[in-house]
C-alpha cells in the first residue's frame, strides 16, 4: 500500500475514532434507534425530533451504559432535538464552521445505520443552501451530501476531515444522497430554544442551564 | 492531525471552484434544468441532447449568475451531445483531460449546476475499454463508466479529474442504469460536425433485424455464431433496391462480420453514404453477397 493511502488510513480511522466517542444512540421505547451526538459534557445530547419522539427516551453511551433522557426541547420545523441526561464530564463533540462548507469537500457520516452500531460512512459535500434542486423545500439551508445514509443514521453526527461536528444527519433522499442540518443552523436553534427555556423558567427543568453554546 | 485527509478535503473542494467557472445551467425542459459546459470562449456550450426538449427557448444560467437566451446549433441523439450557442458573453472553456491520462480507480467528480450555484459528487473511475457503438448507433471513442451518483440535474455536465481537467460529459441517458461519460475525443469530433452541420449523418440501409443463431455448419464456416435476421425491409430503400428479402440472414457488410445490430450500425458511418458496398446474406441455406448502394437516414 502507498505511504499516502496508509496515511489516510491512519488519520480516518483516529477521526472515527474520536467521533465514536461522542457518538450514542438514541432509543424511543419502540423498535430501532436512532444516533445523537454528545454536544456538552454536562449531559446534553442532540439529535433529530423524529428520532426523539415517544415516552421512554433513553441514551446509550459509547460504553453501554444507557441513561434516561428527558427532551429539553424539540423543533419539528427543523426535524432537531436537545436531550439532557444525569451525567457530567461526557466527551463532548467539537463543532466546526458549516458555513464554510464547499461542494466537494470531504464528510463522514456516523450512525447505527439498520442497528450496526457506530459505523461511518464517507462522501462529499453536494452543496449548500435552502433551494437546492431535487430536495424537499424548506425555510432553512440543508448541507447535501453525497454518501449513504440508512435508516438508524438519523440525529447522528455529519464530520469534516477535522474531525468537527458540521452538520447533524436527517434525511434520505436518494440511495447515495442525504440532507444533513447544518451545524449552524443547529447552534441558533440550540441558542433560541435554551434562552427561551431559561426565560420562562419551566419547572420540568432542573436546575440551571449550564451549557455554552 | 488529519493533515492528509484535510489536504485531500481541500484539494477537490479546489478542484471544483477551479472547474466551476466552465459549468453551465440548461434550461430547455418544463421538468428540473440540467447542466453544460462551455466548449469554447466564443460562446459555444455543450450539453446532452436529452435535456433539450424545447428548441425554441433554451436559457444558459452562467456563472456569474446571468441568465442568457441560447440557440441549438446541432443535436446528436445517437451520442446524446447537443451544441448551444449564446451571444455577447465571455466564456471561459476548462482545461481538457489528454486522452490516455484517466486510470480505472482515479478519482473524479461529477459537476452540475442545476440551480444557481455548482454542485459535486466524487466516485473513482469505473471502466475504461475501447471504442463503442450506443444502442442508437453513434460512435463513442471510449466506454467510460464512474460510479459517481448522478444528482438531478447533471445529465451534461462535466466529469472531472482530481487535476481539474475536464474528462468528458455526463449522461444517463445512453444505457439504462449506467452513468457514462461522453470522453473529450468524441466531443471534439461530434461538436465540430454539428456546429459545421447541425446534424451527425447516418448510413442508411433499411432493415428491421433481430439476432439470429446460424445453423452449425454455416457458424462454423463463418466463424461466428449469430448473424441478423431481417424481419421487415423499407420499401425504396438501400435494402430493397439491393432485393434483401425477409427472412434473409445478414452476416456481413463491406467484408466485416455482422453479429449483432451494433455491428451494422457500425458498418452504417456516415463515409459509406452513397457507395456501394457487398452485404453478405445466407438465404435458403446458403451464403450469397448482394450489392447495396448505402443511403443517408434522415
Amino acid at each position: 500500500m502507498s505511504v499516502l493511502t496508509d496515511q489516510l488510513n491512519v488519520e480516518l480511522a483516529a477521526v472515527v475514532e474520536r467521533m465514536g466517542r461522542s457518538l450514542v444512540q438514541v432509543r424511543n421505547g419502540r423498535r430501532g434507534a436512532g444516533a445523537g451526538t454528545i454536544w456538552h459534557p454536562d449531559g446534553l445530547v442532540v439529535t433529530n425530533a423524529h428520532v426523539a419522539s415517544g415516552s421512554h427516551l433513553s441514551v446509550v453511551l459509547p460504553n453501554g451504559t444507557s441513561l434516561p433522557a428527558r427532551i429539553l426541547v424539540s423543533g419539528p420545523d427543523l426535524d432537531l432535538a436537545a436531550l439532557m441526561v444525569d451525567a457530567t464530564g461526557l466527551p463532548a463533540v467539537a463543532v466546526g464552521d458549516s458555513r464554510k462548507l464547499q461542494p466537494g469537500q470531504w464528510v463522514l457520516a456516523m450512525g447505527h445505520p439498520w442497528g450496526v452500531l457506530g459505523a461511518g460512512a464517507t462522501g462529499v459535500v453536494i452543496g449548500v443552501g435552502p433551494d437546492l434542486p431535487g430536495i424537499p423545500q424548506f425555510q432553512h439551508e440543508w448541507v447535501v451530501v453525497d454518501l449513504r445514509l440508512r435508516p438508524g443514521n438519523s440525529g447522528g453526527p455529519l464530520i469534516d476531515g477535522q474531525g468537527r461536528l458540521v452538520g447533524v444527519n436527517t434525511m434520505i433522499v436518494g440511495p447515495n444522497v442525504g440532507m444533513a442540518v447544518p451545524a449552524h443552523v443547529v447552534k441558533a436553534f440550540l441558542r433560541k430554544a435554551l434562552l427561551e427555556l431559561g426565560r420562562s423558567a419551566s419547572p420540568s427543568v432542573e436546575g440551571p442551564v449550564r451549557c455554552r453554546l | 492531525m488529519a493533515n492528509t485527509l484535510m489536504e485531500l478535503s481541500n484539494d477537490l473542494a479546489s478542484t471544483v471552484s477551479a472547474a466551476e467557472a466552465a459549468v453551465v445551467r440548461v434550461e430547455a425542459r418544463r421538468r428540473l434544468p440540467a447542466s453544460g459546459f462551455v466548449w469554447s470562449r466564443d460562446g459555444v456550450i455543450v450539453t446532452a441532447h436529452h435535456v433539450i426538449e424545447q428548441e425554441d427557448s433554451i436559457v444558459v444560467g452562467l456563472p456569474n449568475g446571468d441568465a442568457v437566451r441560447a440557440t441549438l446549433a446541432g443535436r446528436d441523439p445517437t451520442t446524446d451531445l447537443a451544441v448551444l450557442r449564446v451571444q455577447g458573453v465571455s466564456l471561459t472553456p476548462p482545461a481538457w483531460a489528454e486522452s490516455g491520462s484517466t486510470r480505472v480507480g482515479h478519482l473524479v467528480l461529477a459537476l452540475g449546476r442545476p440551480s444557481k450555484s455548482v454542485l459535486a459528487t466524487l466516485g473513482i473511475v469505473s471502466a475504461l475499454r475501447e471504442s463503442w457503438h450506443t444502442p442508437t448507433g453513434g460512435r463513442v471513442d471510449q466506454y467510460l463508466q464512474a460510479d459517481v451518483s448522478m444528482y438531478p440535474g447533471f445529465s451534461g455536465g462535466p466529469l472531472v479529474a482530481a487535476s481539474g481537467h475536464v474528462i468528458g460529459l455526463n449522461t444517463t441517458a445512453l444505457l439504462r442504469g449506467a452513468t457514462l461519460t461522453i470522453p473529450v475525443t468524441t466531443l471534439r469530433r461530434v461538436v465540430e460536425t454539428l456546429l459545421a452541420h447541425g446534424k451527425i449523418k447516418r448510413g442508411h440501409l433499411g432493415v428491421g433485424v433481430q439476432p439470429a443463431r446460424l445453423p452449425a455448419a454455416i457458424a462454423t464456416q463463418l466463424a461466428q455464431e449469430t448473424g441478423l435476421l431481417v424481419v421487415a425491409v423499407e420499401p425504396g430503400s438501400p435494402a430493397d433496391q439491393a432485393a434483401l428479402l425477409l427472412g434473409d440472414t445478414i452476416v456481413g457488410l463491406a467484408g466485416a462480420p455482422v453479429r449483432y445490430p451494433d455491428d451494422l450500425l457500425a458498418g452504417l458511418s456516415s463515409d459509406r453514404i452513397g457507395t456501394t458496398v457487398p452485404v453478405r446474406v445466407l438465404r435458403g441455406g446458403r451464403l450469397q453477397e448482394l450489392m447495396a448502394t448505402i443511403g443517408e437516414r434522415q
